[in-house]
């Protein structure tokens, strides 16, 4: 018996040998012969890169029948049995390579995928669930709390009590939404005593378009978006807003972040849709769906470029492929890749040649200006275009009118803005020629809707390192590819020669989006985390490399990115998970209680959240809260970009006040600031003030500065001024001549609380001297309007 | 400072960090200890010559050949085309080797003891010729305005990284508690905009602020129309006594302490910038000096006058703007560049001469570096046809070989430095790059310009990036 166990062991081995020979020669002959064009190219649908998608197969069928050889489509293709010939052409396999994949697949068709080489860098191994210490304490609520509250003891540290309900609905609001919660809305949470009214509360948030506008100005951010190209022309992107729209659209609908990802880098390549459009005049809905994916890859026709000829051919493309490069690694990987364009990454395992092959996957890619709706409604547009050409007829006359007035009067220089010295007959003219110019283009509709989205050039062309960067030193010769430390994965097949349709971006989506590509989810939930924090886990959410901060909380960072994906990438979900726990509720206090006065001694800046940080309200949350209390908020989503008037003092410098056209809708000056239009050789004073970022380059974290002109922009702009007009207003509306009234009421909405007896008495005693607008001016200046606690 | 590494990175994730820092300087004498302050004065590292700059920044790149390099040859092959031995250079609207050269319709004389050559577009600033230095031979590679305005503004000709001056003031902080560090004086709009004088990556406290001519100098810094000066210092008393009562709770949050002083700071700007522009104070000589009420200089004149007031008042850095594209016109003569020049020159001219000599006067020339010079010279061959048509008789671009001049701040005056070759359209002969320009500067300014250092994206940047040679600074200094 045991001899028998013996020889049983003894051929167990063999076979487990010949089973992983037989696989590595299998691998070998399918990876020079077969993955060129079935590997991430997956030329007819199939990729023989991984066992499970050889069992998927392609447009005929699975590729292979473990087991059986013979019913095995790629053996009989290779074998040349049928009609179907693998590899095409003359080629065929030699006869020792067709039976080893005979043997392979007869025994089963073992394959294991391959292993990631880890590195050591902690940021680059796969993110793996830690296990979650029992706890006893009766503060943590669930896997998050207690994995805090484990890394805080390790610090010495005890997490702070819970915020009160006050606290942690204003805290709710301006997290998610950015805006102040509306007193009837304090009082129904107020009220609510169900056990689950946060949950209710944060689903609500969650539910209203008024997140998306919130979040997609955080992505915003980190994408380095502008709706001009900067530089001395400073171009109008015209469709930038739509890449905008699509932003705060994503996170309304919740779409999954992974997928969020494919879409802006490679949606063309992945739901290859053609732009063709139908002849008929709604376009099919797959085709609809297709081209809103598409509009994410607008990422990349966002960035800032000089139009004027600064930049030529070649030099162009190089900036325009280290923006995206750029673009890539801030964004997705949280890695400064940008060093390694003039030399190898001095900290970061990313070589200059890595930065190339990466450049490369741009390669055959570009950004072009196309149609977004049906052949027949080009015809219905353009149709009316006779209407637009005799608007410009009538406004050259209206120059040529100007020009004379102008003539005759050149001696005298002219104040910008100040008006010609007309006839009468002039005027009147002026004033005729002005209505016709009107009703031309009230008749004539605007161009049909079009977006700015990547697209493939009809060649591919070489790719080069280019020695310090410079467009004009080409080095060696590079094919597109990943970094080496970051799991490169398999190599991108291409045919030979340049007339193919790249599918690089394709080959890049699916390699960042892997389950086991390590930086992925952890650089977003650190986003997340400092969407709710204030601070990242990791501090430099930019930057998960060698320069960057170690994470605070390891474990935690590692939870939560395994949470995201086991989630299925919905940020939502990370909301509820992460706005559910105790670690979120926690006041912001630095002395709460004496369990944690040592707090304040071991860990003053909060670098281990042992409680909330208090925030001050980012430039567009100062303007919209502003906005908001006054009552005068417009809710409308969407569009072109919103261009408000501007003081003759807060325009200085700009190149050219015709690129300013203010909106010609007032109703637009009130609407949210993630529409109002961004500018990058002019950022709007009352937002820059408040450090809103320059769009430059991808912004991780704003800064959150305190200087003197933020005092002189909420106490002495046109913009509060006219809003704590309107907020008296809104009071008087409200209220009538009720003053004890209006301070109660005024204190509710901006600070989202009643005043106590010694507030109320000082307000009072003020409004006695002062105007009930001084009085609104007042809240807004105060230090518990622009932070949350 | 810089050479601390735990600056870095306080300030660079300066979320709480950043109104920490700021507290310190906004409660005045109170505590500014220098290592956790952005804003208060610091003592420069390194010894220095300068103390204030005053930067005189002719916009749209004004003429070196017609003004500070004059260059025979080219008037003697004047509507001919370039002799091959010049080679060719990428401009932004010409091709250079089919243009013809352009001769100087401008005569130049020597002046000084030095005997400095300077053309009669400036017979004003001619009287102080021993008193600057004229460098010849600056160069960078940006041939178009951004590119250029970039270069000389940011040190580097894309956008995103931050001005000279908020470079200076992050290295050396502010004098005054009352006016910002660094303020910009613009005549209108600029060819790439605001970038110029922002802090691109560097906090917002960094950048320029700036100053306008008129009733309303700085931007929100005067009292609204519809409330008094007692309903508005009632408003600031109240504001006061709620935010210190939201602080009581939160005392730790130094960001809340940073706030309430932040206001009395506001309102002391508010009170000192109307006192500032006020140039009716000054007497009648010094208003002729610069020009101010005579229409042609009065307003670049008032400019330079302010410019010297804001020095008085501890201003660290102050950039003076001629031409702007939103009013009159620059300096970027493709069309009738003499003509051009003759107009605009005679705007700068004597208010330029009057800052030279008020400053001399008051002792503050010593101390301040005035420095004068465009975003490029222009082409020694004509920008369009030679005869007839408004194109012709213009110049393009030329960041390859150009002049800038500076004075004061320990620079010994009379000097030439550097030469371009004989069309005047190439630095032949000592090259100044604008890195080498700038890590000179800094080093007049007491800073070391591979120390000046901020962490962004992953490493450490510097104005002059991995640039920039202070040789220049023995040969401006020395005699």
């Amino acid at each position: 018996m045991r001899k028998y166990a013996l020889m049983m062991t003894a051929l167990l081995n063999v076979l487990v040998f010949q089973h992983a020979s037989a696989q590595t020669a299998a691998r070998s002959i399918l990876q020079s012969n077969c993955m060129p064009c079935h590997g991430a190219a997956q030329m007819s649908g199939l990729d023989l890169r991984t066992r499970e998608a050889m069992l998927r197969g392609g447009k005929r069928g699975p590729s292979i029948a473990p087991g059986k050889a013979s019913d095995s489509i790629l053996y009989k293709a290779v074998a040349r049995e049928g009609a179907l010939q693998m590899p095409p052409g003359k080629k065929a396999l030699s006869a020792s390579e067709i039976a080893v994949l005979q043997t392979w697949i007869d025994a089963g068709a073992a394959f294991e995928d391959a292993q990631h080489e880890e590195s050591g860098w902690w940021a680059f191994r796969i993110p793996r669930r830690p296990p979650v210490p029992a706890t006893t304490s009766t503060w943590a609520t669930g896997e998050l709390d207690r994995l805090l509250e484990e890394g805080l003891r390790k610090q010495g540290l005890s997490p702070a009590p819970l915020a009160d309900r006050h606290t942690l609905i204003r805290r709710a609001y301006f997290d998610l939404h950015g805006l102040p919660p509306d007193p009837a809305e304090i009082d129904q949470f107020l009220n609510d005593k169900s056990p689950n009214a946060w949950a209710k509360l944060i689903d609500r948030l969650l539910e209203s378009p008024r997140y998306g506008e919130r979040w997609g100005r955080h992505w915003l951010d980190v994408a380095r978006y502008a709706d001009t190209g900067g530089y001395e022309t400073d171009v109008y992107l015209a469709h930038a807003w739509r890449y905008r729209d699509y932003v705060i659209d994503s996170f309304n609908q919740d779409k999954p972040y992974n997928t969020f990802v494919q879409e802006q880098i490679a949606a063309d390549e992945i739901w290859p849709d053609d732009l063709e459009l139908d002849g008929s005049y709604d376009l099919p809905k797959q085709k609809q769906l297709n081209l809103a994916r598409r509009i994410g890859t607008g990422l990349f026709t966002i960035g800032p470029m000089a139009a004027e000829s600064t930049f030529f051919g070649g030099q162009y493309r190089t900036e325009w492929q280290a923006d995206a490069v750029d673009t890539i690694g801030s964004a997705f990987l949280g890695l400064t890749i940008g060093c390694a364009r003039c030399h190898d990454h001095k900290f970061d395992a990313i070589s200059q040649r890595d930065y190339y092959r990466m450049a490369a996957l741009f390669a055959g890619s570009e950004d072009r200006e196309v149609p977004i709706v049906s052949r027949m409604g080009i015809y219905e547009y353009t149709r009316y275009q006779t209407r637009l050409r005799s608007a410009d007829e009538l406004k050259a006359k209206l120059q040529r009118l100007d020009a004379d007035a102008r003539k005759r009067d050149s001696a005298n220089p002219r104040e910008d803005g100040e008006p010609l010295p007309y006839t009468a007959e002039e005027r009147d003219q002026r004033e005729t020629l002005l209505r016709q110019i009107g009703q031309a283009y009230l008749t004539a509709p605007k161009l049909y809707a079009m977006a700015n989205l990547l697209v493939h050039s009809d060649r591919v062309p070489d790719s080069h390192v280019l020695i310090r960067g410079d467009f004009k030193q080409k080095g060696e010769k590079v094919s597109p590819g990943f970094p080496a430390a970051l799991n490169s994965g398999p190599e991108i097949v291409e045919p030979d020669g340049n007339l193919f349709i790249a599918q690089r971006r394709k080959a890049l989506a699916e390699w960042i989006t892997a389950p086991d590509q390590p930086l992925l989810a952890r650089v977003m939930v650190n986003r997340i985390w400092q969407g709710h924090f204030g601070e990242g886990l990791v501090a430099t959410p930019n930057d998960f490399g060698r320069q960057g901060e170690p994470p605070a909380h390891p474990k935690l960072l590692e939870w939560l990115a395994t949470e995201f994906a086991a989630g299925n990438y919905s940020v939502k979900n990370m909301h509820r998970v992460i706005m559910q726990s105790s670690a979120y509720r926690m006041t912001s206090l630095a002395r709460p209680s004496n369990a944690t006065m040592a707090n304040a001694k071991i860990d003053p800046n909060n670098r281990y959240f042992w409680r909330m940080n208090r925030r001050r309200l980012e430039a567009e949350a100062v303007r919209d809260a502003v906005l908001y209390a006054a009552g005068a908020l417009h809710g409308k989503m969407g569009g072109p970009p919103i261009a408000v008037p501007l003081t003759k003092e807060e325009r200085s410098g700009m190149r050219d006040f015709s690129q300013w056209p203010v909106s010609s809708d007032p109703a637009d000056f009130d609407r949210r600031s993630v529409y109002l239009m961004v500018k990058r050789s002019f950022r709007l004073p009352m937002l820059e003030t408040f450090d809103a970022p320059d769009s430059s380059f991808s912004c991780a974290r704003r800064e959150a500065s305190t200087v003197a002109p933020q005092a002189l922009a909420l106490l002495n702009s046109e913009f509060t001024m006219k809003q704590a007009g309107r907020l008296a207003a809104r009071l008087q509306r409200e209220h009538g001549g009720n003053r004890g009234a209006w301070v109660e009421a005024g204190f509710r909405i901006t600070l989202g609380r009643a005043p106590d007896h010694e507030e109320r008495a000082k307000a009072q005693q003020f409004l006695e001297r002062n105007s009930l607008p001084n009085l609104c001016l007042l809240w807004f200046n105060l230090s518990e309007f622009l932070y949350v606690d | 400072m810089w050479t601390d590494p735990t600056r870095r990175d306080f300030l660079s994730r300066s979320g709480l960090g950043f109104g920490s820092v700021a507290l310190s300087y906004l409660l005045g004498g109170v505590s500014r200890a220098a290592s956790t302050n952005p804003l208060a004065a610091r003592k420069p590292p390194l010894p220095a010559t300068v103390k204030n700059v005053i930067f005189l920044f002719m916009h749209g790149g004004p003429s070196h050949l017609d003004t500070f390099d004059p260059k025979p040859l080219i008037n003697q092959l004047d509507g001919k085309p370039v002799p091959e031995s010049f080679g060719d250079v990428q401009l932004q609207f010409s091709k250079f080797r089919e243009m013809p050269i352009l001769g100087s319709r401008r005569t130049f004389a020597r002046y000084g003891q030095s005997g400095m050559e300077i053309s009669d577009l400036f017979p004003h600033l001619a009287q102080h010729a021993d008193s600057i230095a004229v460098i010849r031979s600056m160069q960078h590679d940006g041939f178009t305005h951004t590119a250029a305005l970039n270069w000389l503004n940011n040190g580097w000709p894309r956008l995103g990284r931050p001005s000279f001056g908020s470079w200076v003031v992050y290295g050396l902080g502010s004098e005054s508690d009352s006016l910002p560090a660094f303020v910009v004086l613009l005549e209108g709009g600029i060819k790439s905009g605001p970038p110029v004088y922002g802090s691109g990556f560097l906090p917002a406290a960094y950048q320029g602020t700036v100053l306008r001519n008129g009733p309303a100098p700085i931007l929100n810094a005067r009292r609204p129309d519809g409330i008094s000066s007692e309903g508005q210092r009632e408003l600031l008393d109240n504001l006061k006594w709620f935010n210190e009562r939201h602080l009581e709770s939160r005392a730790d949050d130094s960001n809340l302490a940073a706030r309430i002083a932040s206001y009395e700071l506001a309102f002391r700007m508010q009170m000192a910038v109307p006192e500032l522009a006020d140039l009716t104070k000054e007497t009648e000589a010094t208003r002729r000096l610069y020009g101010v009420d005579d229409r042609r200089t009065s307003d670049f004149g008032s400019r330079c006058l302010l410019a010297r007031r804001l020095v008085e008042r501890g201003v660290r850095f102050v950039q003076v703007w001629s031409g702007s594209t939103t009013g009159t016109s620059d300096w970027d003569g493709h069309k009738q560049c003499d003509k051009n020049h003759v107009e605009i020159a005679g705007r700068v001219d004597r208010p330029i001469a009057g800052l030279l000599a008020d400053l001399k006067s008051r002792g503050l020339l010593d101390s301040t570096l005035v420095i004068w010079g465009g975003e490029f010279g222009r082409t020694p061959t004509s920008d369009g046809s030679l005869n007839g048509g408004g194109d012709s008789l213009g110049r393009d671009h030329n960041p390859y070989g150009f002049t800038i001049w500076m004075a004061g701040g320990g620079v010994r005056g009379g000097k030439v430095i550097g030469r371009t070759d004989e069309i005047g359209l190439r630095a032949v002969e000592d090259p100044v790059h604008v890195h080498d320009l700038h890590a000179t500067m800094l080093r007049m300014l007491g800073l070391d310009h591979e120390k000046l250092t901020y962490f962004f994206q992953g490493r450490d940047f510097r104005l002059t990036d991995v640039h920039g040679n202070t040789d220049l600074v023995k040969r401006l200094t020395r005699s």
